[in-house]
């Protein structure tokens, strides 16, 4: 590939990601409005809000480190999504695979946390030490789903993995020859997405909204802005894996959103388990899930 | 110009009395420093090739013992070498001068660590099964000096060291005679063409008595109890040293005999029940094991020093993991994974040091928000947990995905899954060691705490390099390491200059480092250039609860980091091996009393007895038989 087309390439997949985060982040504010009876935000809320937060005049920075974990929360996503392939454009996801991706991710992950921890609150704190531990007890039934789809496809490259479940169409989708494993995915996401009932790191009411209780302005904004980036790479990711990639950008597009209204439309009908009972739920029914459907693929 | 391993062995003798000599001044310790460099040279120039051999050799009891390095050996003496550079560099400048001070004898401690340099120089380049016995014995007395040095909890964790150390090389003793009796020779070449004659239970013990044996310098389970305590409570820089490699001698004399000598397909006779389970399955799940409960033990130290200590003993499950997959891929992560352990375990000991040498303690409840007051030790930490969590950019990252990967493809799905959970709870513990000592609350007395000096921070800014360059460029490593695969007779790894090439997926490290630095560049665009200006605000300036917060008021978050975790875990650690251990120790305390009581209760009568007993016993056996 030349090398003009790479860097388009390079350009446009994080950009596209922003754009359909955006778009992603106002669905979950209508269905959230619509299961509540309320009418939601117009259709450009989410820019607005992240116009209003850069532009505030009251920017509070607790210390360099405060700033970088901001930078390496957004700049991780921005090289992530690079690795993951969308219609006509597959970036450098072949110079990594999934497995890459699975750790690049943590990278944003580990700039908050090291940008909350520089801000000394200790509510803030009590979030990340929540947040990593939500992170253990999601990402094991994550890594138990990888694993399966790997072995099932003989690889652990992504463009591979969509060209094999278009070559056979929809009964070699993933979601059909793996069901166990693609319900397991399903909770894996929801805890991804630190939705209800898996947001006990944020807790408005108990630890003041925990990693965000320090930022605002442009560093909430920066939040806003990876939480776009988030909801786009882990419904990529499960469409890659399950549903066969988008085969053009109609297909990709509807496929993406559609695996989102499921967390969101049950995130907001639940309340929030505590960080224990959160931990047994996840290392229990997805992890018995995908480890029947692990023995199905390896049979 | 090409080195001799006899100049080499020379070096490193001589340099224990010129440690001894030169410790107490600062010019000495940076002399001893050069002679590292030289030593380090004088490897290099041997090169990785086909061993050089010494021109030194003996007869003993008829065995002809000599020594000669291969790539294997040389791979793990240049990390051998280097470690011992870097921490004597570290202690060189104001560490020394003022421990000494405080009465440390660095007499003892150079010539300890230049000890424990010779006597691992001996192990690696043993030629055969006597100098390889000869090698181990030296390495694990050599251990003990550095352990020695600090006293107090230092010398109870030597002691138990060392009772673990003699049972390990009765172990490897075992092994040697049995080898003898089924090869009757101790030459590699002899063993290893002996090997398949041999018969499978022979073969079953000869195994298990090295592999046990050399575990136990590795701590693999069950034998992990010593290692954390026994390396986190030496001086700084004999820490630094034996975290980063002392334990690898373990791996080195398991992949020599279980993988060369022995060889796969041989060990592969060995199983217990059909396929399914045989001993390299077995030694995988021990290895996996090793690999995840002393990970979450370490999440629960409140000491720096012990919290690393323990993450080294599960780091090494990697390796083993990697090491008995034996395919190209997985053994290459293993090997790999030694030196991209030894370069962030020696970086985060020293961080760790650098704040104990500034503040006086490592406990993890007592610090906090040094961020601003030792900024470079606090970057050398990151980057060093980067490199334990396995996290890309840096090179612990490549190591591990090498040994993921060869997991998936070798269909082995749980021993994945399992060492991500490890790699998940080293994520979860390493960011509360950096959070607890660099990030939070800033206490007080440490308002004035200053970096540490250039001497120990310049060591830990050069490893952060090379973990960064190696992770970027692991194919530099690499080259070494499938010299050193095929040293053991093993598929070397197909490598390119970014990682690995291979059409089951490829990983190329130059590519992801670089999209990430841009990806960051990026990031730092959007924050910087556009929207208002932040202002930045005092690092004790802190308000929680709508109420402002005056610094004197602690209310760092620290203690019992992952309450809702371990709220969750907690019943699963029962401490059982803690507790065999202690059962054994009282069962031999109980004989050993009984003993003693018997031998002062001794008088001629009882002796009559005892005699008569087992002489009708022995007539009566051999009359019913």
């Amino acid at each position: 590939m030349h090398w003009s087309e790479l860097a388009i390439e390079l350009t446009l997949m994080p950009l596209v990601a922003f754009v359909v985060g955006l778009a992603m982040v106002l669905m979950m504010r209508k269905i959230a409005a619509r299961l509540q009876r309320r009418v939601g935000p117009p259709l450009l809320q989410p820019l607005y809000d992240i116009v209003k937060l850069y532009g505030k005049r009251t920017q509070t920075s607790h210390g360099m480190l405060h700033e970088i974990g901001i930078v390496m929360a957004v700049g991780g996503y921005v090289a992530a999504e690079t690795l993951l392939p969308v219609p006509g454009m597959n970036g450098i996801a072949e110079k990594g695979g999934m497995i890459t991706l699975l750790y690049l991710t943590m990278i944003p992950s580990l700039g908050l946390a090291l940008g909350v921890g520089q801000c000394a609150n200790p509510n803030g704190s009590i979030g990340i030490s929540r947040a990593l531990t939500a992170m253990l007890a999601y990402d094991i039934p994550l890594v138990i789903v990888i694993a399966g789809v790997a072995i099932h496809f003989g690889t652990t490259n992504l463009v591979d993995v969509i060209a094999q479940q278009q070559a056979g169409g929809i009964a070699t989708w993933g979601a059909v020859q793996m069901p166990l494993l693609a319900i397991a995915g399903l909770f894996a996401l929801q805890g991804m997405l630190g939705k209800q009932p898996f947001e006990i790191y944020v807790a408005p009411a108990e630890i003041a909204t925990g990693p965000m209780v320090e930022m605002g302005g442009k560093f909430l904004g920066g939040l806003f802005v990876m939480q776009c980036f988030q909801l786009y790479t882990a419904s990529v990711l499960y469409v890659t894996l399950f549903l066969g990639g988008g085969e053009n950008w109609i297909a990709f597009l509807a496929k993406a959103f559609a695996v989102l209204v499921i967390p969101m439309s049950i995130a907001f009908l639940f309340p929030r388990y505590r960080t224990e009972d959160m931990i047994t739920m996840l290392w229990k029914w997805p992890v018995v899930l995908g480890l029947i459907g692990l023995a199905f693929v390896g049979s | 110009m090409t080195g001799s391993l006899d100049f080499l062995l020379l070096l490193s003798v001589v340099g224990v009395p010129l440690a001894a000599l030169l410790a107490p001044s600062v010019v000495g310790r940076w002399l001893l420093v050069l002679l590292y460099v030289v030593q380090l040279v004088e490897l290099a120039l041997l090169g990785s090739g086909d061993g050089a051999r010494s021109a030194v050799s003996f007869s003993l009891l008829g065995h002809s013992v000599g020594w000669q390095l291969d790539a294997l050996g040389w791979f793990f003496a240049m990390i051998t070498v280097a470690a011992a550079g870097f921490s004597a560099a570290y202690a060189a400048g104001e560490w020394g001068t003022l421990n000494a001070r405080a009465g440390l004898s660095l007499r003892w401690l150079y010539v300890g660590l230049q000890v424990n340099v010779f006597a691992m120089l001996v192990l690696l380049a043993a030629g055969d099964m006597v100098a390889l016995f000869i090698g181990w014995e030296l390495t694990s007395w050599a251990g003990l000096l550095l352990m020695l040095l600090a006293g107090g909890e230092a010398i109870a964790a030597a002691r138990r060291y060392i009772v673990y150390a003699i049972a390990g090389g009765m172990m490897v003793l075992g092994g040697l005679l049995m080898t003898l009796a089924a090869a009757g020779s101790l030459q590699f070449d002899a063993v290893a063409a002996a090997i398949p004659t041999v018969g499978t239970s022979a073969l079953w013990a000869i195994t298990l008595l090295f592999v046990l044996g050399f575990s136990v310098k590795m701590a693999t389970m069950p034998f992990h109890l010593w290692q954390a305590p026994a390396y986190a409570f030496s001086p700084a820089p004999a820490s630094a040293f034996l975290g980063a490699i002392s334990a690898r001698m373990g791996l080195f004399a398991i992949a020599l005999v279980a993988i060369k000598l022995i060889g796969i397909v041989q060990l592969d006779r060995l199983y217990l029940y059909f396929d399914a389970l045989n001993l390299r399955n077995l030694l995988a799940w021990v290895a996996v094991f090793t690999a995840i409960l002393p990970t979450f033990v370490a999440m629960k130290q409140n000491d720096a020093r012990l919290l690393l200590g323990w993450h080294g003993v599960g780091q090494g499950g990697y390796m083993l993991l990697g090491l008995v997959m034996a395919d190209s891929l997985g053994s290459a992560g293993g090997l790999l994974h030694v030196f991209n352990h030894a370069t962030y375990q020696a970086i985060l000991l020293m961080a760790v040091f650098a704040v104990i040498h500034r503040t006086g303690t490592a406990d993890l409840n007592r610090l906090g928000g040094l961020v601003a007051r030792m900024p470079l030790s606090f970057l050398a930490m990151l980057i060093g947990i980067i490199g334990l969590a396995g996290l890309p950019p840096m090179n612990g990252f490549v190591s591990k995905w090498m040994i993921y990967r060869a997991l998936i493809l070798e269909g082995q799905p749980l021993l994945f899954v399992a060492t991500v959970i490890s790699t998940l709870g080293t994520v979860l513990s390493v960011y509360k060691l950096l959070h607890n000592t660099f990030l939070g609350q800033l206490r007080l007395e440490h308002e004035t705490v200053k970096e540490a000096p250039w001497s120990m921070t310049i060591p830990m800014l050069v490893l952060c390099v090379v973990v960064f360059v190696t992770g970027v460029a692991p194919g530099l490593v690499l080259e070494y390491v499938a010299a050193a695969q095929q040293a053991l007779g093993l598929a070397p790894v197909a490598f390119i200059l970014g990682g690995i090439d291979s059409p089951a997926g490829t990983l190329d490290m130059i590519w992801v480092t670089a999209i990430l630095l841009a990806g960051f560049g990026i990031g730092a665009v959007l924050f910087y250039l556009m929207g208002g200006r932040s202002r930045r605000v005092h690092q004790l300036d802190n308000y929680a609860g709508g109420h402002f917060l005056t610094a004197d008021v602690r209310y760092q978050y620290s203690d019992n980091f992952y309450a809702g975790l371990m709220h969750r875990i907690r019943p699963w650690y029962r401490g059982s091996f803690a507790w065999a251990e202690e059962a054994l120790v009282s069962t031999f305390g109980a004989i050993a009393t009984a003993a003693r009581g018997f031998f002062e209760q001794a008088n001629p009568a009882h002796w009559v007895l005892v005699g008569t007993t087992l002489i009708t016993t022995w007539v009566m056996w051999h009359a019913l038989v």
